[in-house]
C-alpha cells in the first residue's frame, strides 16, 4: 500500500477561554490517499473546521495543537510560520465557506491568482504568471478570462469568486485540497457547478481532497470516506457506501433520519435529535451523545467510548457500546428513533377547491428605482423585482416559493405583508382585498390574520426583552387585557414545546432551534390564519431543523394554518409544502402541487434546480444525472426581450432556429393544468 | 465649499463683531463723524447696509484680489500674505508626521496585540491623547531649554518661526527645521493618538478576517499577509479621516503659534478677533477652509492610489 497524502493521529486541539479549556477537536485520526476524498460531517460547533485549521497549520495563536499531522512523510506540526508558508498553497490548499469574503477587496482577481503562483515560485516570470491565471479562470469556468482576469471581487458573483478561489487552490498542484463548506453559501446551481469543478481539479492535478460539509447529499454525492464528528470526535468512519447502507451510531442514524429527501414524496414525520450538543469544557468521561442518546444504558455512562471496528469490517468504526447490536439503522425490529406522531388534518379530505382561499395574489409587481451618482440620485432604470406573480394559498395549505438568491422570493413576501396596493392587481387577505383598507383599524385588523416568521432566530428577537416580552409584544398591540396576556404566553409558550417556566429568560439563553420556536409562538399570538414564513430553518443544524419542521406541520393541522413558505432548500420544500411556486427573475416559471412539480418537473429551470439537490443516498446519486446550468444568474436590471432563462436553458441549446425565435422574442406565459401543474416554457 | 464658508464667516463675524468700539471710548473722545470717516473708507462702517458692505468687500476679492483692510488700515493681503506659509508649513508638516506615526503605532500595537509593547504603546497614547496642547507645548519648551543648556548652545529655538539675517538655501531649511520642531512636536504629540487607536482596530479586524486567512492559505506567512492584505485595506478609511481632522489640527496651531510667538495665522486669528478686525478674521477663515480643501483632496488622491477599485468605476 502506498503511504497516503495525509495521514492524521490523534489530532487535539484546544482553546483558553473564559469558561475554562475548550476541547475543540479531541482524538482525530484519518488517513486520505491520492485522488481520494474525504468527508467530513458533523453539526456545527463539532470540530470539523478547527481539524482543518490544524493541518493547515492557521489556528490562533492561543490554540494548542497535539498529536501527530504526517504530509507526504513529514510531520506539519510545530513548524514555524514560514516553514508552514512554504506548504501551504503548495503541496496543501484550502477552499473556504464564503466566497464574498475570502478575496482581497482591493487587489484584482489576477493580482491574487498571480501572487499565488509567484510565492511559490520566484523564477517565475511576471507574464508567464498572468498567462496562467488566465488559463486557470478558465479551466473554472469564467467566461471571457482574458478580459475578466483584471476585474475586481466585487464586480464577480458568489458562484464566480468560489470559481476564483478554486482558481488559486489549484494554481500550484497541491496534493491535497481542503474544502471546508465551500458550497453551503451559494445556490444550488451553483452548488453543483463548484462541486463539479472540485471533481474536476481533483482529476487535473491527482489531489486528495478533505470535503467538510454537514451536508449528507453533498457526502454521498463526493466522498469516498466518512467521518461523522460529534463533540470534536469522530464517532463513526466508514467508506461512503457502508456508512450510508449499514449506520450503526446513533447519532449518524439520527443525522440521516432528520434530513427531508427531494426525490421521494412519502409523507412521513422527520426524526429529529432532541437536545443540543453539549459544550465542550470538562467534558465527563462518558458517552458525548448520552443525554440525547434513545437508546442510552448505564455502559454508556461509564467510559466514553473508543472509536472500534464493527460488524468485522476494519474499515467501518463506530464509537458505540451497542454498535454490534444496531443493524441499519435498527436495533433489533424496532428503529432506533421512535417515528413521532403527526397528527393528520382534517381538512386534507376536502378537496381544495372547496376550502376557503386565506390569500388572493393577483399580478403582484414591484419594481425598484435604480440609482445612480452619490450626490444627487438620477433615475437611471429600474429592476423588476417581482414581475405578475399570482397565485391563492387555502385553508389548512402550505404554499411554498423556491427560487436562487436574487430571484425576488423575499420581496414577494414582504409585498404581501406591507398590504402593498397593486396598480393592476390585488392581495386579498381571507375576502379582504388590501385596496379596500381604510384608516389604521381596518389595517390593525387585517394584520392579526397574517403573521410573519424571519430566517435568522438571533437577529429578529431584541436580545433585551425577555421571551415573555418578546411574545406577549403582538397580544398587547391588539389591545388584549394585561389579565389575559399571561395565560395566553404560557399557552403559546407550551403549543410550540418550550417550558412556560421558562419566559423570564432572555433569547440568548436559547439555543437556535429553540429561538426559532419563540418566534413562532410570537408569530401564533395573534391566532393568525396565515403565516408567513422566510427561510425559517435554513439557519439550523439538520437535527434541530428536523424538530421546527415537525413542529410547523403539527401546529398546520392542529389550528388550521394556512402558510407562505420561502425556502432554497427544496428537500424542505418537498416535505412540507401542498403546492409549490419556482420563481426566477421575478417570475413564476412552473407553478402546481408539489408532487406533480417534484415528480414531473417540466420547466428546463425547475428540472435544473432539482436535479442540482444532491441526495443523501450515494447508491442513488451515483445514478442520478446532475443537469449543470452553465452561467450564473443574469442581472436583474438587463432587458429581457423574451425568456428570462434563455441564457442557461439547456434545452435552448437543443433547438433549431425556428424554435429558438420564440425563446428570444416572446415572453412566455404559464400554460398547462390550470390550478393543478403549469410551467411558463413555450416547448413544454 | 471654500467660498460659501468664507462669505458665511463674514456675516457671523459682523454678528459678533464690531469694529467701532475700537473707536468709542478713545481719550481724547473721537466724534461720531470722525469715527464714520476712519472707518467708511475701510468699508467697516456699520452705517452703510450689510449687503452693501459685503458687496463691496466680495467684489474685491473677486476682481482685484483684495481682501480689504484692518480696522487702523494694514492690509489683510499683506499680513497673510506671509503668514499664512508660515502656519501651512506647521500644518502640513504636523499633519503629515502625526499620521505617519499614528499609523506606524498602530501598526506596531495591532501586530503585538495585548503583548506589552501593544499595552505600552496604547497607555502612552491614553497619555498624550489627554495632554491639553498649551501643556504640552509648555512642557516642550521647559525640556528643550533645559536641553540647549546641557548641550551649551541652541539646538531648539522656543520662539519665533526663523532667526533674522539667515540666508542661502541649507542654512535657511537648518534654521527652519530648528524652529518648527517643537511647535510640531506639540501638535504631534496631542494628535497622534487618534489615528494610533483608529488603524490599530481597523488593522486588527482585517487581520481577523477570511482574505487574510485565505492569503495566509496561499503560502504567504503571517506577516506577508498582514503587510500586503490587511494593511492597504485598512488603510483606506485611515486616510479619509485625515482630511475631516485638518480643522482640529489647524484650532492647535492657533494655541501653539501663540505660545511659541509664531507670526502665523493662528496667531494672526486671535489678534484680529481681539481687534474687532473683520477683514482679517475672515480671512483666516479662508485660509482654514483651503488647508481643509488642500486635505481632503490629498485624502483623495491618496486613497485612488490605495484603492484600485475607485480608478476602475
Ligand atoms: N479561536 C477559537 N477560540 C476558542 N474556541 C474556538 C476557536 N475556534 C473554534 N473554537 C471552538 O471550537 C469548537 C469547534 O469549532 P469548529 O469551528 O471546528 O466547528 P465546525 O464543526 O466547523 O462548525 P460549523 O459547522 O459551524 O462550521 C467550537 O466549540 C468553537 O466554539
Ligand atoms: S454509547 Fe450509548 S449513549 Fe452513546 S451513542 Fe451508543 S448507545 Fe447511545
Ligand atoms: S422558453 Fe425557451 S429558453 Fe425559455 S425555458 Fe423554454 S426552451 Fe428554455
Ligand atoms: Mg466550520
Amino acid at each position: 500500500m502506498t503511504t497516503p497524502v495525509l495521514s492524521v493521529r490523534d489530532l487535539t486541539v484546544s482553546f483558553p477561554s473564559e469558561a475554562g479549556r475548550v476541547d475543540a477537536v479531541r482524538g482525530v485520526s484519518f488517513d486520505v490517499g491520492q485522488g481520494r476524498t474525504l468527508g467530513i460531517v458533523g453539526e456545527s460547533g463539532s470540530g470539523k473546521s478547527v481539524t482543518s485549521l490544524a493541518v493547515m497549520g492557521l489556528l490562533d495563536d492561543n490554540a494548542r495543537v497535539g498529536g501527530s499531522v504526517m504530509f507526504e512523510g513529514q510531520e506539519l506540526l510545530g513548524r514555524t510560520d514560514a516553514q508552514m508558508s512554504k506548504i501551504r498553497g503548495n503541496g496543501i490548499s484550502m477552499i473556504f465557506q464564503d466566497p464574498l469574503t475570502s478575496l482581497t477587496p482591493v487587489f484584482s482577481v489576477g493580482d491574487q491568482i498571480v501572487e499565488a503562483l509567484t510565492i511559490h515560485d520566484a523564477r517565475l516570470s511576471r507574464r508567464a504568471a498572468w498567462d496562467r491565471a488566465v488559463e486557470l479562470l478558465r479551466l473554472v469556468g469564467i467566461p471571457r478570462p482574458q478580459e475578466r482576469v483584471k476585474s475586481f471581487p466585487h464586480e464577480f458573483s458568489g458562484g464566480m469568486r468560489q470559481r476564483v478561489v478554486i482558481a488559486i487552490a489549484m494554481a500550484n498542484n497541491p496534493r491535497l485540497i481542503i474544502a471546508d463548506e465551500p458550497t453551503t453559501a451559494l445556490d444550488v446551481t451553483i452548488q453543483a457547478q463548484i462541486l463539479d469543478l472540485i471533481k474536476t481539479a481533483q482529476r487535473e492535478t491527482g489531489a486528495a481532497v478533505m470535503m467538510i460539509t454537514h451536508d449528507m447529499g453533498v457526502v454521498a454525492n463526493i466522498a469516498d470516506d466518512v467521518i461523522v464528528m460529534y463533540a470534536g470526535r469522530p464517532i463513526e468512519q466508514a467508506p461512503v457506501d457502508t456508512l450510508f447502507a449499514d449506520t450503526r451510531m446513533p447519532y449518524s442514524i439520527g443525522l440521516l433520519g432528520a434530513i427531508p429527501r427531494v426525490d421521494k414524496s412519502e409523507k412521513r414525520p422527520l426524526v429529529p435529535i432532541k437536545g443540543s450538543p453539549p459544550l465542550l469544557v470538562d467534558l465527563p468521561d462518558a458517552c458525548p451523545f448520552a443525554a440525547r442518546c434513545p437508546i442510552v444504558t448505564d455502559a454508556c455512562l461509564t467510559a466514553e467510548p473508543e472509536l472500534v471496528a464493527v460488524g468485522g469490517h476494519a474499515d467501518h468504526r463506530a464509537a458505540c457500546v451497542r454498535a454490534e447490536e444496531i443493524r441499519a439503522g435498527r436495533l433489533g425490529d424496532d428503529p432506533v428513533y421512535p417515528v413521532p406522531e403527526v397528527p393528520a388534518s382534517t381538512l386534507e379530505t376536502v378537496p381544495r377547491e372547496l376550502r376557503k382561499p386565506t390569500l388572493e395574489v393577483e399580478n403582484l409587481t414591484k419594481t425598484f428605482p435604480l440609482l445612480k451618482g452619490s450626490f444627487r440620485k438620477k433615475k437611471v432604470g429600474e429592476v423588476h423585482a417581482v414581475k405578475g406573480v399570482s397565485f391563492d394559498i387555502r385553508e389548512g395549505e402550505t404554499m411554498a416559493i423556491v427560487g436562487e438568491s436574487g430571484s425576488g422570493k423575499t420581496t414577494t413576501l414582504l409585498q404581501i405583508m406591507d398590504f402593498a396596493a397593486q396598480d393592476d392587481g390585488d392581495i386579498r387577505i381571507v375576502g379582504t382585498s388590501v385596496a379596500d383598507l381604510q384608516g389604521g383599524r381596518a389595517e390593525r385588523e387585517l394584520r392579526r390574520d397574517v403573521q410573519i416568521v424571519f430566517q435568522d432566530p438571533v437577529g429578529s428577537l431584541d436580545p433585551r426583552m425577555t421571551v415573555f416580552d418578546v411574545v406577549a409584544e403582538p397580544l398587547r398591540t391588539v389591545g388584549m387585557p394585561a389579565a389575559d396576556v399571561g395565560p395566553r404566553v404560557d399557552e403559546l409558550m407550551d403549543l410550540v414545546g418550550l417550558d412556560p417556566a421558562h419566559s423570564d429568560r432572555f433569547p440568548a439563553a436559547f439555543s437556535g432551534g429553540q429561538r426559532q420556536r419563540i418566534g413562532i409562538a410570537r408569530a401564533l399570538a395573534t391566532n393568525p390564519k396565515l403565516v408567513v414564513l422566510d427561510e425559517p430553518v435554513s439557519a439550523l443544524d439538520v437535527s434541530v431543523q428536523a424538530g421546527v419542521i415537525n413542529l410547523l406541520d403539527e401546529l398546520k393541522v392542529r389550528l388550521g394554518l394556512s402558510y407562505l413558505f420561502v425556502a432554497h432548500d427544496l428537500s424542505v420544500v418537498r416535505h412540507i409544502a401542498d403546492r409549490v411556486a419556482v420563481m426566477y427573475l421575478g417570475s413564476f416559471v412552473e407553478h402546481g402541487d408539489v408532487d406533480a412539480v417534484f415528480d414531473d418537473p417540466q420547466h428546463p429551470y425547475t428540472e435544473a434546480l432539482l436535479s442540482a439537490i444532491p441526495v443523501p443516498d450515494p447508491v442513488v446519486e451515483r445514478g442520478r444525472e446532475h443537469i449543470v446550468l452553465t452561467g450564473d444568474l443574469p442581472s436583474p436590471t438587463d432587458t429581457i426581450t423574451g425568456c428570462a432563462f434563455v441564457s442557461r436553458c439547456p434545452l435552448f441549446q437543443t433547438l433549431d432556429e425556428n424554435e429558438r425565435v420564440a425563446c428570444e422574442t416572446k415572453v412566455p406565459a404559464l400554460s398547462g393544468r390550470t390550478g393543478v401543474h403549469v410551467n411558463a416554457c413555450h416547448h413544454r | 465649499m471654500v467660498v460659501a464658508v468664507t462669505n458665511l464667516t463674514y456675516f457671523l463675524a459682523w454678528a459678533y463683531l464690531d469694529p467701532r468700539s475700537n473707536y468709542v471710548g478713545r481719550r481724547p473722545p473721537l466724534s461720531e463723524e470722525q469715527i464714520v470717516n476712519l472707518l467708511e473708507p475701510r468699508n467697516l462702517d456699520d452705517n452703510v447696509p450689510l449687503l452693501e458692505r459685503w458687496w463691496t468687500w466680495f467684489s474685491g476679492i473677486v476682481f482685484r484680489w483684495d481682501w480689504g483692510v484692518s480696522p487702523t488700515g494694514q492690509s489683510v493681503n499683506e499680513q497673510v500674505a506671509y503668514r499664512m506659509w508660515i502656519s501651512a508649513e506647521l500644518m502640513l508638516g504636523a499633519t503629515l508626521l502625526l499620521t505617519l506615526i499614528g499609523i506606524g503605532l498602530g501598526v506596531y500595537s495591532a501586530s503585538r496585540q495585548y503583548r506589552l509593547g501593544d499595552r505600552v504603546a496604547q497607555g502612552t497614547s491614553i497619555i498624550t491623547m489627554n495632554i491639553p496642547i498649551v501643556v504640552a507645548a509648555l512642557g516642550l519648551v521647559l525640556l528643550a531649554i533645559a536641553f540647549n543648556n546641557a548641550v551649551g548652545s541652541t539646538i531648539f529655538y522656543v520662539t519665533g518661526a526663523s532667526s533674522p539675517g539667515v540666508s542661502g538655501f541649507f542654512p535657511t531649511i537648518v534654521d527652519t527645521a530648528q524652529h518648527i520642531a517643537l511647535p510640531t512636536a506639540a501638535l504631534v504629540l496631542v494628535g497622534y493618538a487618534q489615528y494610533h487607536f483608529l488603524q490599530r482596530s481597523l488593522l486588527l479586524d482585517n487581520i481577523k478576517s477570511d482574505y487574510v486567512r485565505m492569503a495566509r492559505a496561499k503560502g504567504l506567512t503571517k506577516q506577508q499577509a498582514i503587510r500586503k492584505h490587511a494593511l492597504r485595506t485598512s488603510l483606506i478609511p485611515v486616510t479619509t479621516q485625515v482630511a475631516f481632522s485638518i480643522p482640529g489640527i489647524f484650532t492647535g496651531a492657533v494655541l501653539t503659534e501663540s505660545i511659541f510667538a509664531w507670526k502665523g495665522m493662528g496667531q494672526y486669528f486671535i489678534e484680529t478677533i481681539s481687534k474687532n478686525d473683520i477683514n482679517g478674521v475672515v480671512a483666516v477663515a479662508a485660509f482654514g477652509a483651503v488647508m481643509t480643501a488642500i486635505g481632503a483632496i490629498l485624502a483623495d488622491i491618496a486613497v485612488v492610489v490605495l484603492d484600485p477599485r475607485v480608478r476602475v468605476s
